[in-house]
């Protein structure tokens, strides 16, 4: 397999926990830029809603001493992905640049991924898509609409990169770091989501994974996630929370 | 009486001659659906590429303005027509006039599409001619101006009126070249 740039790139994102405050943004950018299905009640009601990205809510302490804490989870692109090996025809896979590249014409929707997929970041079309008519045309045209019947997740926007290889690739030039990123990552108004080269040494990502607050998300299955997150800062933390989910 | 010809004679004919169109018909239907080639479709009124791109010699890129900047190669809008067409007049005048009432009437000319790739594909125009015009120049020991490039795939556009497509475009065909040019194979420089 000869790899889509000639750049040598290991794509990665890392989330500052300090600073995100959960104001969906990001939620709303994925949904709009990468033609995610807009759930209804019955999809709420049934548990088959599609977010590529979404946050996570706990509650911390006893009112009224309550603290809310976010938590962004998306797919982590995992370097040793349980979702690859259980796929019979190779849908999934792990590309050169670090990305865990889902290929919908390939996928015949068996949903073993999903099932070995200890984030729950992978989702199943459950239904052809539909769009109210004065949506048809927000579409975005560089990302596949999702047909029912296979599986579907987040592309780190592996559109956004392969359009911005070219560009640099057509002038001749390197892609700068911060030029490029998802669209999570461009929405997010405080900056949690950062996103760059692990390869260059001079990227911001580069730097940030070696902040002492760094972890990976369920780092002890041995997933080896591309994701790195940074823990929240709190002076007042006074030893294991009590957390409560949803 | 017996009649001169059976009724028994003329079924058997009727059957052999349905038979036989069908077979024949099969035979100029399947090869083309094979190569995934369609009919070429009706576009709203003729287009000679001939005369634009053979005797007045236009590279390809002066209409299709993205095909060496971007992935799509596009159509142009009716003002680019326009651009030429308010004072030069082609053929008998007819179509130009065309040309002109759908600029003053502000109405887009609803081009048909000629090629077609599935929805799965993401297709770019501006990498193919790059490195096909620079492995090209590199064989043929000269210059290769992108409209030159375009013809490995859309076959010689300048000597035809009505533009169909050539090459089966499947992903086979993709692949074969993508392989033999050293191009990318992972799966998500084209599916995404």
């Amino acid at each position: 397999m000869v790899r889509a740039s000639e750049r040598d790139s290991k794509w990665s994102m890392v989330v500052d926990i300090d600073r995100c405050s959960g104001c969906q943004a990001c939620v709303i950018a994925c949904h709009a830029e990468n033609n995610i299905k807009l759930p209804d009640e019955e999809m709420y009601e049934t548990g088959r809603t599609q977010n590529w990205i979404r946050i996570d809510r706990y509650w911390e302490g006893e009112f009224p001493d309550v603290k809310a804490r976010f938590l962004p989870v998306f797919c982590q692109h995992c370097g040793n992905a349980p979702c690859e090996p259980v796929c019979p025809v190779y849908a999934t896979y792990h590309s050169l640049d670090g990305l865990n590249i889902q290929v919908y014409n390939r996928c015949v929707g068996t949903r073993f991924c999903a099932n070995n997929d200890p984030y729950n970041v992978r989702f199943f079309n459950w239904w052809e898509p539909i769009w109210p008519d004065i949506m048809r045309n927000y579409l975005n045209p560089d990302v596949t609409v999702r047909s029912k019947g296979i599986m579907e997740k987040c592309t780190m926007c592996v559109h956004r990169i392969r359009r911005a290889e070219r560009t640099a690739d057509r002038d001749g030039r390197e892609i700068n770091d911060g030029e490029l990123m998802p669209a999570c990552a461009q929405a997010c108004p405080t900056g949690s989501l950062v996103f760059g080269d692990l390869n260059d040494d001079n990227s911001k990502v580069s730097h940030m994974v070696e902040d002492e607050r760094a972890y990976r998300l369920l780092e002890s299955l041995g997933t080896g996630p591309n994701v790195v997150y940074l823990k929240k800062v709190d002076p007042e933390y006074k030893g294991e929370a009590v957390k409560h989910h949803g | 009486m017996r009649a001169l010809i059976s009724d028994k004679f003329i079924i058997v004919v009727v059957a052999i001659v349905l038979v036989a169109t069908f077979a024949v018909g099969m035979g100029v239907v399947i090869p083309k659906v094979l190569a995934n080639i369609y009919p070429v479709p009706e576009q709203p009124f003729v287009f000679p590429h001939q005369t634009h791109a053979d005797v007045a010699a236009l590279d390809c890129q002066f209409c299709h303005r993205n095909a060496d900047q971007t992935n799509a190669a596009t159509v142009p809008a009716v003002e680019q027509c326009v651009f030429c067409h308010k004072i030069i007049t082609g053929g008998d005048g007819t179509i130009t006039a065309q040309v002109r009432d759908a600029w003053d009437t502000g109405q887009p000319i609803t081009w048909a599409r000629v090629h077609r790739l599935p929805d799965t594909v993401r297709f770019w125009h501006e990498p193919h001619i790059r490195v096909l015009s620079d492995l090209m120049s590199a064989e043929q020991g000269r210059d290769i101006i992108p409209s030159e490039v375009c013809a490995t795939c859309h076959g010689d556009v300048a000597s035809v009126k009505q533009v169909e497509q050539v090459r089966t475009l499947k992903m086979a065909d993709c692949v074969e070249c993508h392989r033999a040019k050293n191009a990318p194979t992972d799966c998500s420089t084209c599916h995404y």
